[in-house]
């Protein structure tokens, strides 16, 4: 049994370098930074880890809710009341929501203070500027989707501020709407960002962002230099 | 990082005396997470699969009360079945034969022919149903006396609640 699990892995690893890659990434060197600025190198991956959750429970919320104005409010109601640890998910999908744009910007704040993003991670800074603005996008298309008053007053609120740019404002609220004014089309336009587009450019982004993170190495904590301030 | 790399893909074997720092962190990481990743797969599992233990809502349609139906005169009655499909809700418009013989038992039937599904009607001459459309003739208790029709009335379940006459619309097929 041993050795079948040995000889299975060991035919993989050759054919594939996975040791390699493990080490490579699971074992790379990691700057020495002990107690609570260890753990502010931490909240990438928790922002990460909370990307994950997201994922899957949002998958889940799928399975039971319909992007249609007769329908979507109640199939959320639905999970909640009838599906089984429906509430949990949901919650957990609901509250995954806000930490995951406080943890991004806890991230974004400990780079930027750190000077992490300096040469020559201007490249991971400007992926991490694409990543928050993608979260940014999950937040304000998943807000709408439970088509209760609060969300689709939400969403006219947030349609019209776009709608003010000078010159082409009519056309880009329209553009967000998908019609003149809020309609099934604003529903059924957020839920395909929701769900297909945004997902797919975020885990996409994610990983040209660990790569660029793995490829330069994590920066180390900045140093009380002893020089004096000019 | 401190041992050799060896060549091709050599398990690692760990001597494991004592445990380090290094050691404990990680085997404390790994179970922590595994605790995490397991709570949360339960829950997500169960989510998924509830359909599995999920019991449809029976859709009892109230026809009124029991008193009134008369014995030995089968009456269509129509009602409106309300059906929730999760968060749909659909109504249909149907009716039933009622049939009782002594006001204290009812059947309730199918207004479909069992031959090809034309609407049949009570002969209250012969005490028989008649299809008009190929010439089937049933009795009371819905069994074939004659024409093409393969099997007696599809029955649909009845039940009693308080004292009123409550059926379940859908067809249950006798053979
Ligand atoms: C979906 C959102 C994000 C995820 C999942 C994510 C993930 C990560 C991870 C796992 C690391 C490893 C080091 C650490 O955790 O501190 C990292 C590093 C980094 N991130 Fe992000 N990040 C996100 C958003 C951002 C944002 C909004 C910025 C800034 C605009 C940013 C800029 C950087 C930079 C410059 C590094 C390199 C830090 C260093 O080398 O010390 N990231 N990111
Ligand atoms: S449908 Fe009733 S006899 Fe043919």
């Amino acid at each position: 049994m041993k050795d079948c699990a040995l000889a299975a892995y060991s035919w993989v690893c050759e054919r594939t370098g996975l040791d390699q890659v493990w080490t490579a990434l699971m074992e790379r060197h990691i700057p020495e930074a002990k107690g609570w600025v260890g753990l502010l190198y931490t909240l990438g991956s928790a922002t990460m880890m909370i990307f994950t959750v997201q994922a899957v429970t949002g998958f889940l919320l799928a399975t039971n809710y319909v992007p249609s104005p007769d329908h979507a409010y109640d199939s959320v109601r639905y999970i909640d009341a009838a599906v089984l640890f429906g509430r949990v998910v949901r919650g957990l999908h609901h509250w995954g929501a806000s930490f995951m744009v406080v943890f991004a910007v806890l991230h974004m704040l400990r780079v930027y203070f750190m000077g992490s993003y300096k040469y020559p991670r201007e490249a991971t800074w400007l992926a991490g500027v694409g990543l928050l603005l993608l979260v940014l996008g999950f937040s304000f298309t998943g807000y709408l989707l439970p088509w209760d008053q609060k969300a689709y007053w939400a969403t006219v609120v947030g349609t019209t501020i776009a709608g003010q740019t000078p010159v082409v404002g009519a056309w880009i609220a329209n553009i967000l709407r998908g019609t003149d004014g809020m309609g099934a089309p604003t529903l059924s336009r957020f839920y395909a960002l929701h769900v297909l587009a945004l997902p797919a450019l975020t885990a996409g982004l994610i990983g040209v962002h660990l790569f660029l993170v793995v490829w330069h190495g994590i920066s180390e904590p900045p140093k009380r230099s002893p020089g004096k301030v000019p | 990082m401190s041992a050799p790399q060896e060549p091709g893909c050599g398990c690692k074997a760990k001597p494991p005396e004592n445990i380090g720092r290094r050691d404990f962190l990680t085997r404390a990481t790994v179970a922590l997470g595994a605790v995490i990743a397991a709570a949360l797969s339960a829950t997500g599992l169960g989510y998924f699969i509830s359909p599995a233990f999920q019991r449809r809502d029976e859709d009892w349609v109230d026809l009124g009360r029991a008193g009134e139906f008369k014995a030995g005169s089968p009456a269509l009655v129509e009602f409106t079945q309300r059906r929730r499909d999760a968060w749909v809700t659909s109504e249909r418009r149907s009716s039933a034969w009622v049939v009782t013989a002594d006001g204290k038992n009812f059947t309730a039937f199918d207004p479909r022919c069992t031959h090809l599904g034309c609407p049949y009607r009570w002969d209250a001459g012969s005490s028989r149903f008649v299809c008009p459309c190929h010439t089937a003739v049933f009795g009371p208790d819905g069994k074939v006396i004659s024409g093409p029709p393969p099997r007696p009335l599809d029955q649909y379940a009845t039940k009693i609640a308080g004292n009123r006459l409550m059926i379940l619309p859908k067809a249950e097929k006798k053979a």
